[in-house]
């Protein structure tokens, strides 16, 4: 059975979230799919400070807080993973891998991102028997133990900090020159300062040693391109994100060649109706502040593009009259005037037309449908469908010709 | 959860004593990759009822069973088959994977 929405948001981060929230305040019947937990890579982060309003808070903390407001405007939750979409109709459908079937009229893509896997021998084969991904999940069992921590940014460095509560030294492996690190600079203090913390630079990793558990790894310097081996009993790599967006592949979205999506500054995607926010789109600034910002304009921008397809709906394609959709801008005098012309004409003459008038100010989305570039502009509608595109002429006999087929004289 | 959790001396009744093919996932509670693999495996065990259990160890609160298997990681899911040790599977296990590996202890 296919289930309707008026807005699905795939994914359950801060950014699907917030989306949710406002989503659900503007009474739209709003689902949101997630696969894992809900917190998206906020539910991994020990600590946040920098969250208005939240001095010091976990991320587990305060993603519950966001489901809890996104549940008390009604929205709805499914834990599934999405498979696959069509995007191509106006009822936007989408699949999930337990073979649920969904509907919606905007879609908002909140899929986040995933960490980068190097492909180096010996990272999948000993995944678990000393490859990990995840401090906190992992640091306990290399207890006493030499780790090497593979990256420089901030999860690299914070988690690599974390690791030496267990670990006997935590060896991090830098790309870059001595003394250079892509965290912020409160870490790297921290993390120069730590007796545990030593530090490899100019290099990467080339190959994870062991055949059972870890024994070692092979590191080389980008330098001079030597390679050396270094034992430990751990390796944990932070070495980036790619964005979850490969179910999207097929799907006609536009996406750079990492697979991060762009969008305006409505968070439109290429597709109408498709909306893409937080980590999964290409952007400046990854935090859960900004995250939030998306998916309010993501949700405000779908809102007001249901809304202008209903009322589409519902006022022109079931109307017994033909439809004059005249286009104005209330800036362009020329339109204005144009308008008052054609209500004149219509006034004068039989009653065969409908006029309604859009604003190119805020229904972007039908000027886009009709392909309307300047205003004036009448497109003429019988049942939906486009008969014809009037010259906005102000010659009135012209325009009245072109109404009523009557030839000029 | 539906999966039973096992504590040190179950674990010996159920794996060595009683022989049944099962397999034992084990997790921890902030581990935010065991959040996703533990549900799943809730959801896939009334498929296997009376033929394969499922059962969960919270690797704090039994540091020996962990040790044991000298796991370096969670989540890890452990299959065993007549009291031996049949292979694992480590990190953000998929469901089909789950479905192969209880396929081939089986000897299907």
């Amino acid at each position: 059975m296919v289930s309707s929405y008026d807005l699905i948001i795939i994914g359950g981060g801060p950014a699907g979230l917030s989306a949710a929230i406002y989503g659900g305040r503007a009474k739209l019947k709003t689902l949101v799919i997630n696969k894992g937990t809900i917190g998206g890579l906020a539910d991994t982060t020990r600590e946040i400070v920098n969250y208005p309003g939240y001095k010091h808070v976990s991320g587990p903390d305060l993603m519950k807080d966001f489901q809890k407001h996104a549940e008390s405007f009604k929205v709805e939750f499914l834990k599934e993973e999405v498979i696959s979409v069509d995007f191509s109709q106006e009822e936007k459908q989408i699949k999930t891998k337990k073979g649920k079937e969904f509907t919606a009229k905007a879609v908002i893509l909140a899929c986040g991102s995933e960490p980068r896997i190097l492909n180096i021998p010996g990272e999948k084969t000993l995944r678990g028997s000393g490859v990990a991904y995840c401090a906190t999940c992992d640091a306990e069992f290399f207890e006493g133990e030499e780790v090497v921590v593979v990256g420089s940014g901030d999860q690299a460095i914070e988690e690599g900090m974390y690791i030496t509560k267990f670990a006997r030294k935590v060896t991090v492996i830098v790309l870059h020159d001595e003394g250079i690190l892509d965290c912020n600079k409160v870490s790297a203090e921290r993390a120069f300062n730590n007796d545990k913390m030593e530090f490899v630079w100019n290099s990467t990793i080339e190959e994870v040693l062991g055949e059972e558990n870890v024994s070692g790894v092979k590191i080389k310097n980008l330098k001079t391109g030597s390679s050396s081996e270094l034992t430990c009993q751990g390796v944990f790599f932070f070495v980036g994100m790619i964005p979850s967006t490969r179910f999207l592949n097929d799907s006609g979205i536009e996406m750079d060649k990492s697979g991060y999506i762009p969008v305006n500054d409505r968070m439109e995607t290429n597709l109408e109706g498709i909306y893409a926010v937080g980590d999964n789109r290409v952007k400046y600034l990854r935090q859960v502040v900004s995250a939030a910002g998306d998916g309010a304009t993501a949700a405000v921008a779908a809102e007001r593009y249901i809304e202008e397809f209903s009322e589409f709906n519902t006022t022109i394609l079931q109307n017994d009259k033909k439809i004059l959709l005249l286009f104005i801008n209330v800036l362009v005098n020329e339109s204005l005037e144009f308008s008052t012309l054609l209500e004149t004409i219509l006034h004068e003459n039989s009653n065969e037309y409908k006029l309604l008038k859009v604003d190119m100010a805020t229904k972007k989305n039908l000027a886009k449908k009709y392909e309307i570039e300047k205003v004036p502009a009448v497109v003429v509608l019988d049942k939906g469908k486009v008969i014809k595109k009037l010259g906005c002429s102000m010659d009135k006999e012209k325009l009245i010709a072109q109404l009523y087929s009557i030839p000029i004289l | 959860m539906s999966l039973e959790q096992l504590k040190s001396s179950r674990f010996e009744e159920i794996i060595y004593d009683n022989c049944d093919p099962c397999l034992v996932i084990f997790s921890r509670k902030d581990c935010h990759v065991c959040k996703e693999v533990v549900p799943m495996l809730d959801e896939l065990k009334p498929q296997y009822e009376g033929k394969f259990g499922f059962y969960y160890v919270d690797v704090e609160e039994d540091k020996t069973l962990f040790q044991r298997f000298s796991l370096k990681g969670v989540p890890q899911v452990l299959f065993f088959s007549e009291g031996e040790y049949r292979g694992k599977a480590a990190g953000k296990v998929e469901e089909e994977t789950i479905e192969e590996k209880i396929a081939e202890v089986l000897g299907l």
